[in-house]
């Protein structure tokens, strides 16, 4: 079986590792991206990035960010999944993404009772969506859906808010009754969850929501359960921070990690209208990605599709994490990091094994250099 | 490989050295001098230098979720996101992993533990220590916010069932010692508790702050776990409330060792016009009075920082002082807990106050092997300041210096003046080195007898404490030289030392159960499994005690 092509013809892994150092060496600023691996695998990619002064990106970051963002201006309440499938009383899902990147977080939630605290435990959980389509089940729970459009969601969750504070709101897009409904069911609850996905409602609109929740803790106890639809990049982005200081979006060229989520983002450098003019991408999980953007630079590919990649100057085979070899991933559930042994093991390297080795030829074992 | 230290002022206070003498190092490991004339194969001139082991950190917040989530919140700290960088905040901290272990060895740190690891976030610590170079690390497993033990108090269960579960816990988490946060306390903050006291019941399981520290005091001390179980008390910060809270605390060790963290935090009583006063007489009094207990400090520091803590219940009230304005607050299982940015003024009463009361514990509390330096990093400063701390602690004429640029009201609310006390340099060694070890239970750390590991820090005397301990000369890591003049020169990679109690089998069939129907998530997820941090070497598992 092949494991390594050059220009799309079967090569020996020593010819395409020296053909790839080349392609690095030779670049005057190469990008890190995709990242679709293991802890290992980014560890390995930062390591390398550092050594070769490149630009680190996820495929998916686009998924995360507006959470990021949201976060590190304003703060943030987060709850975790299984704690809030203990303790929450009343859930309110805003958004219709939630159903579609999070049916599980939803069936854990529909499917059980709260069974912690004085006021939460014994009663079925109550819901309430505010969004287009109305929730499939709410199992024995209550569950009252408000009709709203996404690009109205958080003008309502503003006036929620406004009403929460005593403050004059107009009627807003659903009606002053069911705005009123909306915050009685949040202060009534004995703790209230607060289910959305900040792709959806943007960075703006996740703060409006983490500041609801930060009025609702004033008096009473709620909290958050973000979604999105790239695990696998929150887990990146938490190397990144550990490693770089940023999740991601940051730049070696000179030396020390740069940050700019603008300038760094896969998106404008794999463009071709960014600085980098090669692009080493990572996909490297048996699971399909939500889809990164689309790649106008010269590639090398390290990969656990079979085969070359199309157009790729340089593709390297590697096993899929956690299917072909044991591998640590960000679990969005758990809400941290969790094992998860192989399979199967096969004989494929690791990405990590394919990316520690194109260091050793930049220059020394450099993986842990970041 | 037989190296020797020569000629250098040797301070080791755990077998009675303190004058000019060699230190010899093969293999990794501390020896005896030789007996026949065998040339040592390298010989470092120490002439004029001091020479200790390397020193011990017992209680900073270095790697975990809370930890990176703070990495999170503030990007703006960081040196390169500032287009001038240099002068940002904390331009000077150890931020990431990689910083963190080579900051800690330039100044002669070869171990340190980070002392909040929630159960469910084990794995995350050990990968980011898995990270951190050079110097060693531990970690303390937080117990006493979460269901099952609360309930276990409740319904009354063996004290071998509750010690089957700490020890599952913390063979699970690879920590090497417990540690319980606000007993109750970010339980009760879930049901909307605000203020929560030694004596009070969290609701819905009837249990008290004070039966769940008790109970884990006796579950650590029957299993032989060598650190005591590690308390940050209720009421942190609190004027008042939490001189109350650490007093009825130590009152309760009875006789068994108890180890409460950042009492700084805890010394502020309501006195005077602000309604803010030091307690730190009292507080170590009591501490001089109770030789079963020990403590750390948490000495607050001027200037930015941030809080990281799994007390949620005060984390929640502390965000209201956020500097800048943003927090993040955790509802997880268990103890849930806060990122709180924190901004110490020399200029605020307060924050001045808090200082000095710092100092006033240090100088008060009598005995060097019972009291631990910690600046609770980041919560009082960063581990950066460290070396500023060392000049306070050691020479009252910078203490005299500080406490000129402060507030004058602060200075009538202080003993800090009057207290000439000046830590010497073996009370240092012994706070910082033989004292840390016994603590952990590590006996080939802290010291420089033959059979030690080869961790040691030699330091240029100077008359300025700050630079002396600021950088050290040399920095020999397991018998490696790693720093020279206070620079890294050989970037190695230490190990996580852990306890590994063998768990009980029923009672990992019970938690399997347990997590799987309760939570619905895998407890093989706690687990950190052998070979998930990809290093040849990453642990170094010391025994409990028999």
């Amino acid at each position: 079986m092949d494991r390594a092509w050059i220009d799309g013809r079967p090569a020996a892994e020593a010819d395409a590792l020296a053909a790839a150092a080349e392609l690095l060496e030779r670049s005057r600023q190469p990008f890190v991206g995709g990242l679709r691996t293991d802890v290992s695998g980014i560890r390995a990619a930062l390591g390398l990035a550092r050594r070769i002064g490149a630009i680190v990106d996820h495929g998916e970051s686009d998924a995360i960010y507006p959470l990021l963002t949201a976060l590190r201006d304003g703060g943030a309440f987060l709850g975790a999944p299984a704690e809030m499938k203990r303790r929450a009383d009343r859930v309110l899902v805003l958004g219709d993404e939630v159903a579609k990147v999070a049916p599980d977080l939803l069936a854990m939630l529909t499917e059980t009772e709260p069974d912690l605290g004085v006021r939460t435990r014994g009663d079925a959980r109550e819901f309430r969506s505010l969004c287009r389509a109305p929730l499939d089940s709410a199992g024995r729970g209550r569950a009252e859906h408000v009709d709203c459009a996404p690009e109205d969601i958080v003008d309502v969750v503003g006036l929620v808010r406004a009403k929460l504070s005593g403050r004059r709101a107009g009627e807003g897009a659903v009606g002053g009754d069911a705005v009123a409904g909306l915050a009685e069911f949040l202060k009534g609850a004995g703790f209230a969850a607060v289910v959305f996905a900040p792709a959806e409602l943007g960075a703006l609109g996740t703060e409006q929501v983490f500041g609801l929740v930060s009025d609702l803790n004033e008096t009473t106890r709620a909290s958050t359960l973000p979604v999105s639809a790239s695990t696998n990049a929150m887990g990146a982005a938490l190397q990144g921070a550990w490693t770089s200081g940023f999740p991601l979006r940051v730049g070696f060229g000179r030396g020390a990690a740069e940050h700019d989520a603008a300038l760094f983002s896969a998106r404008r450098q794999l463009s071709g209208d960014g600085e980098a003019d090669l692009a080493l991408i990572v996909d490297a999980l048996a699971e399909p990605g939500a889809g990164g953007p689309p790649c106008a630079l010269p590639q090398i590919a390290v990969t656990s599709e079979p085969g070359a990649v199309e157009g790729a100057r340089v593709t390297f085979a590697v096993g899929a994490a956690g299917c072909d070899h044991d591998a640590v991933f960000y679990d969005a559930r758990f809400g941290s990091f969790v094992g998860r042994p192989a399979d199967a093991k096969s004989e494929l390297p690791t990405a990590a094994a394919i990316l520690d080795a194109l260091a050793d030829r930049l220059g020394g074992r450099v993986a842990d250099a970041a | 490989m037989l190296t020797r230290l020569k000629g250098g002022h040797v301070v080791d206070p755990a077998n009675n050295r303190n004058g000019v003498g060699d230190v010899f190092v093969s293999d990794g490991v501390v020896v005896d001098a030789p007996t026949d004339a065998k040339a040592p194969d390298e010989t470092i001139d120490c002439t004029g230098l001091v020479v200790m082991a390397g020193a011990i950190d017992i209680h900073s917040h270095i790697a975990g979720g809370h930890v990176n989530t703070a990495r999170l919140l503030l990007p703006e700290w960081h040196r390169a996101f500032s287009a001038r960088p240099g002068e940002t905040a904390l331009s000077k901290v150890g931020w990431t992993t990689e910083e963190t272990g080579l900051r800690y060895a330039e100044m002669g740190f070869t171990m340190v533990v980070e002392p909040a690891m929630a159960p469910s976030s084990a794995l995350h610590a050990h990968l980011e220590l898995a990270d951190t170079p050079i110097i060693d690390k531990a970690t303390l497993v937080v117990l006493g916010n979460d269901d099952l033990m609360m309930s276990m108090i409740r319904d009354g269960e063996s004290e071998t069932a509750i010690a089957d579960y700490v020890a599952w816990t913390v063979a699970a988490s690879r920590a090497l010692g417990v540690k319980c946060i606000n007993a109750g306390g970010s339980a009760a903050f879930k049901e909307n508790v605000r203020k929560f006291d030694f004596d009070d019941v969290v609701p819905d399981y009837g249990v008290s702050s004070r039966q769940i520290v008790k109970t884990l005091q006796k579950a650590v001390t029957g299993l032989g776990i060598p650190h005591p179980l590690h308390v940050h008390c209720n009421n942190l910060g609190v004027p008042g409330a939490a001189s109350d809270s650490i007093a009825a605390t130590i009152r309760a060790a009875e006789g068994d060792p108890l180890h409460l963290a950042h009492i700084q935090f805890y010394g502020y009583g309501d006195e005077g016009k602000r309604r803010f006063s030091s307690r730190a007489q009292a507080l170590a009094d009591l501490v001089n009075a109770t030789p079963e207990v020990t403590v750390d400090i948490g000495q607050v520091m001027f200037g930015q920082t941030v809080t990281i803590s799994s007390d949620e219940l005060r984390q929640f009230a502390g965000s209201k002082q956020a500097s800048p304005k943003k927090s993040v607050i955790f509802d997880h299982e268990a103890n849930g807990g806060g990122v709180v940015p924190m901004d110490y003024k020399a200029r605020s009463f307060f924050n001045a106050l808090q200082w000095a009361i710092g100092l006033e514990l240090f100088l008060l509390i009598e005995d060097p092997s019972r009291v631990f330096f910690t600046t609770d990093h980041p919560n009082g400063a960063p581990f950066t300041a460290y070396p500023d701390v060392f000049a306070l602690l050691m020479d009252r004429g910078v203490r005299a210096k500080w406490l000129d640029a402060l507030p004058s009201s602060v200075k009538k609310m202080t003993q800090l003046p009057e207290l000439e006390r000046e830590y010497t340099l073996e009370e240092i060694a012994v706070m910082t080195r033989a004292a840390p070890a016994r603590l952990l239970g590590t006996p080939d750390r802290g010291h420089l007898g033959a059979g030690a590991g080869a961790d040691i820090a030699v330091y240029r005397p100077n008359d300025d404490k700050a630079a002396m301990f600021g950088k050290a000369a040399y920095v020999l890591k397991d018998g490696v030289v790693v720093v020279k003049d206070g620079t890294v020169v050989r970037r190695t990679l230490g190990r996580a030392v852990t306890l590994r109690p063998e768990p009980d089998k029923a009672m990992k069939t019970r938690l399997d159960r347990y997590f799987d129907e309760r939570y619905g998530v895998s407890s093989r997820w706690f687990e950190v499994p052998e070979g998930a941090l990809r290093r040849d070497d990453p642990f170094e598992v010391v025994p409990c005690r028999a």
